[in-house]
């Protein structure tokens, strides 16, 4: 897993390639923790994001109640077949806010 | 043409990453369509890590094999363990429907196997635990023409 962040329009983009699984999870949460600190407005780019297992979800979930908690905002864009169909079996497509693109998760709307 | 591999995991703490290594090679090298892999790949990563967190009290090394086979038609991953009788896949569901701030943390894992594969069982075999697991070819081609329009 590798982990990038950029920033957009006042929104912190963190992009992240390769899996969140039980093995990489752990990762992911040190470095989201660090821009969650830092951010209110919060998008993940997918695009590089190959699948993502309960672990990772967890991951986000933890993220999306921090930034609900602060008042900030968090999106999600450029996800592939496989992660949106984990987010559609687990419900997260329903709780998480997901953008087909970059424009539209950083954009007013 | 059937090809396949097992790899014996046991007590490693690094079990999750070797198999899904194995399992990458094993991918790439029978070109295995992305969707497949990639269901596969989470069915791995639940199950290995609810057996390496939850299920080896007591386990000796050597005791959990993970056994990946691939024909025309699906790729079958199967699942041996040691240890009492334990089948993960009778805990119930989740609700997916609750709101995010309502939801428990976890839980959703056995329901992620349960949804991406076509057909899950489990046997009680020789005083093993063994779960088999199937997922046809033809859907992950399908997830691929998705990918690519």
């Amino acid at each position: 897993m590798e982990i990038s962040t950029r920033t957009s329009n006042d929104v912190h983009i963190v992009a992240i390639a390769g899996s969140m699984d039980s093995t990489t999870s752990p990762e992911a949460q040190k470095a989201l923790d660090g821009v969650l600190a830092a951010a209110s407005k919060v998008a993940l780019d997918f695009t590089q994001l190959d699948y993502i297992s309960s672990a990772g979800l967890r991951v986000l979930l933890g993220a999306a109640k921090t930034l609900r908690a602060s008042g900030g905002s968090l999106r999600l864009f450029g996800l592939n077949p496989s992660v949106r169909e984990v987010f559609e079996i687990s419900g997260f497509s329903t709780i998480l806010a997901v953008y087909p693109t970059e424009a539209e998760a950083v954009g007013d709307g | 043409m059937r090809h396949g591999f097992e790899l014996c995991v046991g007590v490693d703490p690094d079990g999750v990453g070797k198999a899904n290594a194995a399992f990458a090679g094993f991918a790439e090298a029978h070109a295995i369509p992305a969707g497949v892999r990639r269901s596969m790949n989470v069915a791995l990563d639940e199950l290995l890590a609810n057996e390496l967190s939850h299920g080896n009290a007591g386990r000796q090394a050597g005791s959990l094999t993970v056994g990946m086979e691939l024909d025309q038609e699906r790729v079958v991953l199967t699942l041996t363990s040691e240890g009492p009788p334990f089948d993960p896949l009778r805990r119930a569901a989740p609700d997916t429907t609750l709101p995010v701030d309502k939801r428990p943390v976890g839980g959703l894992g056995l329901h992620l196997v349960r949804e991406l594969m076509d057909e899950v069982r489990y046997e009680r075999r020789n005083g093993q635990n063994v779960l088999v697991l199937v997922k046809l070819l033809a859907g992950g081609q399908q997830n691929d023409q998705v990918e690519a329009g």
